[in-house]
């Protein structure tokens, strides 16, 4: 293990904090291999023996940030495809049906193409387009096994599987009894190198399906998205990670595929896998199963930096739904020095009954049934926001809970939190940490995602030291830097019923 | 997961899954496969050709049970691998039993019993104790029991412990928390329309069990006040006793020391009584079709429900291997038609349902666009008739067996789990090796099993099918699949509900007297007519978060509509001005205009002054209903419900004087109820009317404001400039 030296200081940290702890983490720490693939592939491997299981959990670097202009939701599209089989998998004849699928995307180019018609749209050629489509799409369904790469997995004892995309990244996760380990290894490495597009357009329906559950059919999801779209300008979460409708309309098949070539390629995923797995023997059969995708260079990073907000903004909402207040603060990155300052902040305004908020304005004023600040909105990969948000009681308004915030705000920019309220704070964040070493999978989780956002999964345990290294002075300066009315977006959600009582 | 560093660089916020939100589950059939490319010679040609060694024999560790000689059993379950220590304790006894006019007692039972904190020490102060230490400690209320937990690191076991034990034995129930956890549950009762998943599921609920069922009744603000904290006193001292508790406690310690230390903190606690649970009545609602109109969705939510079975049915094992074929994961029916073939749905799924002492809820739904509502519905009906025609197969029977019993291991692979389950079974009377034989159950359903099962439990006609949506979008086509009943789900706001619908009641001789007596002593009917306007200034004392507030208000009244207020402020002085053409405040030279609703408040105000109200008596736009005695303080007051265009006011007058004691309404804010009352005294003669001088203002039985009135003068000068806006 090559990099055990640079953990002692952490060791003896923790050793001081929490002294039953020190000895435990040590042999955790020997538990974890990491492996660095030809290909670029980075495998993070931890021995848990505790049942002869294993999760794992794959993360892509690319999420709905990505999403090509005018493709918003194809991500999360492709995070949807990744259940829909393989060359292998999910066909009963695959050279045909790749021929059958080409057919497809030819038919659905025409038939865009005459509905884009700005000038000359000719109704009769849309149809007979479409029909065409329609036809190709039935053909090539002919071939297509519903459903078989989930069924695969449930029938072999995969449990908890799922999927999901962020604006940040798309991960992929379930846990399965140990005997089928070389089996996962064929499965997962063969949907990340041979992805088919089939059934594609159908798919594309239930992710409006979905677009209408999550959005569109709920107030609260409305609301959300016009507050992030006033909040952030120029940079990618100004847009909705389930896409904007008229793009769920618009991308094809052939899309999806290049967004797949472009960014699911093993310089820009990380694998850790959690469970009774004796490195010796598992991490050949990673090698041999994922080792065979082909390496390609991490795409490129770049992405529009958020404009400096040089004036506050204000959402009004009228909803039928009762009130609800959010307000957010740009700061920067994940990766910037004051990242720990913000954990502390968002601890101390808002964990637990003893939290600022909780007992100012659910204690104390009795204005809110909820209220917390939390950072990282709606992601925190780019430069994100510090939210704010607090749920009225009956009789009580947004502006009220605006206010008592803003006062628990001010106290937090003039004067210093007591000692004992610090010692809290970083007591909490270590025991927050040993608490999420519980399971293979939240362990597989947390690995995976430390790996991948910091090149190193240690940072998991090094947090904790950039937590304790936070003073009172951190937090005035920071909390005075960021929490300005020049740098906030203001959503009120006000009760469109207001004048009746309850919805109907 | 539980790391938040982690959650955050996940962004939470926005995570959004591809598989539904599946409620069992579930298997179809891959089939024959095309030879696969092979890319290099290791690799097998086909994930068929991949070894799958056999599962090593492996046996979970088991929890040690003892009984204490007061009857609390105790499960003991070591787990070294973290410096952590949890424990739960159930006791029997839970809101099945609460009383009906009390639904949302063991809620706030449940919060307040740890908020409420101990005899020796509060429920904030506690806060602090387990915070600075990372620690928890819980409390919950089930159906059937309640609980408390705890939670900390190995070294501070000892401290936390003996917390638990004493807010287990000693718990307080102050009266300010049981105020918070009221005002927590009016919030979500005034939220609970908000969103259709919402809506949907608690009335699909309610069509399958019966709307006034224990299991599935809802609080009402009515409920939720009659709670009183002598009832959760005595809750606590009817329920909380050793023989009816069951604890449970994994982690890092040695069980021969726990033992002790548990029969040291338990061991003298003597015996109650036995708690039974009470008898529960299911009345599931006709066959048909119930709708809820949601206008602001483009998307429906269908359910379609009957009544379960209880998972102590012989055919248990049965159903579980049908829900697996019919409705639950990526295999299943319902996902791969309604789904994957047909793309009506994001989320769908199904099942027969079961419950460990109840039946539980057969149910079926599904997601799907405004557009698609009725091929939805008539999908998920053609997938119960294709169970008749084409029957489950040995493919599918295959599938699903498969599907459970190879993930079955992940029903015991961590030591929390086996404990949890052993307790839960013993909790409900299941044998100890329910789980053991779970497997052997299980492989033994054949074909035949599921075809009956889903003939015997799921019946397409006493289905009742529940749709929340934008009807406008299908009711009509709706309406041709059947007969329709419309629900309504306002939610019910205390005093207005049964008598606001008698609203339009005719005034009845009683009241017409008693208001007669009122003019009189107000001063007699021509002084009354005499009054256009009045002017008071007055003292008036507010009570606010921050303590009480006191300001100086000068109020000048134009009957019948026109009111000036200058208030003096802490930060000067503000005038308010409402006439039924303007309505602003003003301060330091600036002015803003009134919201509607606060304008149409003032002039409702204005019109339900009792001087005005006086001067009304005989108009048709009002009604004065007789309604009874009431005490107000020690006097028996008579009770008049005065309607004025439709909006009651409730005046308690004194039979002899006639004098008005006090004004009562029920008031809705901007999204709950609260009842105000105003007592009034000190009656003083201006120009030959009674004007009351001191005012007290209670809201929802606590006090509000109160006011002193030092002057009135009636038929002030009045300049009529006043009432114009400042340009």
């Amino acid at each position: 293990m090559r990099r055990l030296r640079a953990y002692l200081p952490l060791l003896l940290l923790l050793c001081l904090g929490l002294q039953a702890f020190g000895q435990d983490l040590a042999s955790f720490e020997k538990r974890v291999t990491v492996k660095k693939l030809a290909n670029g592939l980075t495998i993070v491997l931890c021995r848990r023996t505790e049942s002869p299981t294993f999760s794992f959990f794959t993360i892509v670097d690319a999420g709905s940030a990505q999403d090509p202009k005018g493709e918003t939701g194809i991500a999360h599209m492709m995070e949807h495809m990744a259940f829909k089989g393989t060359y292998d998998i999910g066909t009963t004849n695959y050279p045909a049906e790749k021929i059958a699928l080409a057919k497809v995307e030819t038919a659905y180019a025409t038939y865009r193409n005459e509905r884009l018609k700005v000038i000359g749209r000719d109704e009769a050629k849309v149809a007979a387009a479409k029909k065409a489509w329609e036809e190709a799409r039935t053909a090539a369904d002919k071939y297509a096994v519903k459903n078989a790469y989930g069924k695969i997995v449930e029938e072999e004892g995969g449990v908890g599987m799922n999927a999901s995309t962020s604006y940040d990244s798309t991960q992929y996760f379930y846990s399965m009894p140990i005997n089928r380990f070389q089996l996962w290894a064929y499965l997962e490495s063969d949907r990340m190198m041979h992805p088919v597009m089939r059934e594609f357009y159908k798919e594309r329906d239930v992710v409006t399906e979905e677009r209408r559950m999550r959005v569109d059919s709920s107030p609260m999801g409305r609301a959300l998205e016009q507050f992030t779209s006033v909040a952030f300008d120029s940079n990618p979460y100004h847009r909705p990670t389930v896409g904007y409708p008229g793009d769920l309309r618009y991308f094809s098949a052939t899309q999806a595929l290049q967004f797949f070539d472009k960014y699911y390629v093993p310089s820009n995923m990380v694998i850790a896998v959690v469970g009774d797995l004796d490195p010796a023997t598992a991490l050949p059969i990673m090698e041999k199963y994922f080792g065979r995708i082909p390496g390609k260079p991490k795409p490129d990073e770049y992405s529009t930096p958020e404009l400096p907000q040089n004036s506050e903004r204000e959402v009004l909402l009228k909803e039928p739904m009762q009130p609800i207040y959010i307000e957010g603060y740009h700061r920067p990155d994940y990766l910037d020095p004051d990242d720990a300052v913000y954990t502390v902040i968002a601890d101390l305004m808002s964990d637990g009954r003893t939290s600022r908020l909780y007992r100012s304005l659910v204690e104390k004023k009795k204005i809110a049934a909820y209220a917390a600040g939390f950072s990282g909105f709606p992601g925190s990969k780019y430069a994100n926001m510090f939210a704010f948000y607090g749920v009225p009681l009956p009789g009580h308004t947004d502006q009220e809970i605006a206010d008592a915030i803003h006062e628990e705000i001010d106290k937090v920019k003039t004067q210093d939190v007591s000692d004992a309220e610090l010692k809290m704070i970083k007591t909490r964040e270590r025991a927050s940490l040993i608490r999420s070493l519980d399971s293979n999978a939240g362990l597989a989780q947390n690995l995976a995602v430390m790996e991948l956002r910091y090149g190193n999964w240690q940072e998991l345990f090094n947090q904790l030291n950039a937590i304790d290294k936070v003073t009172k002075a951190d937090i005035r300066r920071v909390a005075n830097k960021v929490f300005v009315s020049t740098n906030r977006t203001v959503g009120y959600i006000e009760n469109s019923n207001a004048a009746t009582k309850g919805a109907k | 997961m539980k790391n938040r560093r982690t959650a955050v660089l996940l962004s939470l916020a926005l995570l959004i899954g591809s598989a539904p939100m599946m409620w069992s589950q579930a298997a179809k059939k891959p089939e024959a496969k095309a030879p696969a490319r092979v890319t290099t010679g290791a690799i097998p040609s086909s994930w068929q050709k991949v070894p799958i060694p056999p599962l090593p024999a492996w046996k979970p560790e088991q929890p040690t049970r003892f009984v204490l000689k007061n009857g609390m059993v105790i499960y003991l379950m070591e787990d070294h691998e973290l410096p952590l220590v949890s424990g739960v304790a159930y006791i029997r006894g839970g809101a099945t039993a609460e009383p009906a006019n009390k639904v949302g007692m063991m809620s706030i039972y449940s919060q307040v019993w740890r908020t409420g904190g101990t005899k020796d020490m509060t429920g904030d102060q506690m806060d602090e104790f387990l915070e600075a230490r990372a620690a928890k400690i819980e409390t919950d209320a089930g159906n059937e029991s309640t609980s408390i937990g705890f939670d900390c690191l190995k070294g501070d076991f000892n401290d936390v412990f003996k917390m638990f034990v004493d807010l287990m034995q000693n718990p307080d129930f102050r009266q300010d928390k049981i105020d918070l956890a009221k005002s927590y549950m009016n919030t979500a009762i005034s939220r609970r329309n908000d969103s259709s998943g919402q809506i949907v599921s608690r009335e699909a609920g309610f069509l399958a069990y019966g709307k006034n069922n224990p299991y599935v009744r809802e609080m009402e603000y009515s409920t939720v006040a009659a709670v009183t904290r002598q009832d959760l006193v005595n809750w606590h001292k009817d329920h909380v006793f050793p023989n009816d508790i069951m604890l449970g406690i994994s982690g890092d310690f040695d069980t021969k020391q726990m033992e002790a230390k548990l029969e040291e903190a338990f061991g003298g606690w003597a015996k109650g009584p036995e708690i039974t649970q009470p008898e529960v009545e299911f009345h599931p609602a006709k066959p048909g079709i119930y709708v809820v109109n949601k206008a602001d969705v483009n998307q429906s939510e269908i359910r379609m429900v009957e009544l379960g079975i209880k998972r102590s049915n012989p055919d248990w094992f049965a159903v579980q291997v049908f829900n697996e074929v019919f409705g639950g994961g990526f295999s299943s029916r319902l996902f791969n038609d309604l789904r994957t073939k047909q793309g009506l749905a994001y989320s769908v799924g199904g099942g027969i349902g079961s419950s460990m002492d109840h039946p539980g809820i057969t149910q079926l739904g599904i997601g799907t666009k405004s557009e698609s509502t009725i091929p939805a519905i008539k999908g998920l009906w053609a997938e119960i008739g294709d169970l008749k025609t084409n029957p489950p197969t040995e493919a599918e029977l295959k599938r699903a067996k498969d599907t459970i019993l190879n993930g079955f291991i992940f029903n015991y692979n961590t030591p929390d789990k086996v404990l949890r389950e052993k307790m839960t079974l013993e909790r409900y009377g299941y044998p100890a090796d329910f789980l053991e034989k779970f497997q052997s159950h299980v492989e033994k359903v054949t074909t035949a099993d599921l075809e009956r099962v889903a003939l015997k439990y799921l019946h397409k006609d006493q289905l009742a099918v529940l749709v929340v949506g934008k009807a406008a979008d299908w009711e009509k086509q709706l309406a041709e699949l059947g007969p329709v009943t419309n629900l309504d789900i306002t939610i019910p706001v205390p005093g207005e509900g049964a008598k606001a619908e008698a609203a339009p009641k005719a005034s009845n001789p009683e009241g017409k007297a008693l208001m007669a007596k009122f003019v009189q002593f107000l001063g007699g009917e021509a002084n009354v007519q005499a009054v256009k306007a009045m002017h008071e200034v007055s003292k008036q004392t507010v009570e606010t978060p921050q303590g009480q507030m006191t300001v100086n208000v000068d109020e000048t009244i134009v009957l019948p509509d026109k009111m000036m207020a200058k208030i003096g402020t802490p930060m000067g002085e503000m005038t308010r001005v409402v006439t039924p053409d303007v309505a602003y405040m003003a301060m330091g030279g600036q002015s803003r205009d009134l919201p509607a609703s606060m304008k149409e408040q003032a002039l409702e105000q204005i019109a339900r002054h009792y001087v005005s109200i006086a001067q009304h008596v005989n108009d048709s736009s009002l009604e004065f209903v007789a309604n009874g005695t009431a005490k107000v303080g020690d006097k028996d007051a008579a009770v008049v419900d005065v309607y004025l265009n439709g909006k009651k006011v409730t005046w308690y007058l004194d039979p002899t004087t006639g004098a008005l004691l006090r004004e009562q309404q029920n008031v809705v804010g901007q999204t709950g109820p609260a009842e105000v009352t105003t007592d009034l005294s000190d009656w003083k003669t201006v120009n030959g009317v009674n004007f009351a001088m001191k005012g007290v203002t209670m809201q929802n039985g606590k006090q509000a404001a109160s006011t002193e009135t030092q002057t009135v003068e009636v038929n002030p000068q009045v300049d009529p400039k006043v009432f114009t806006k400042p340009q």
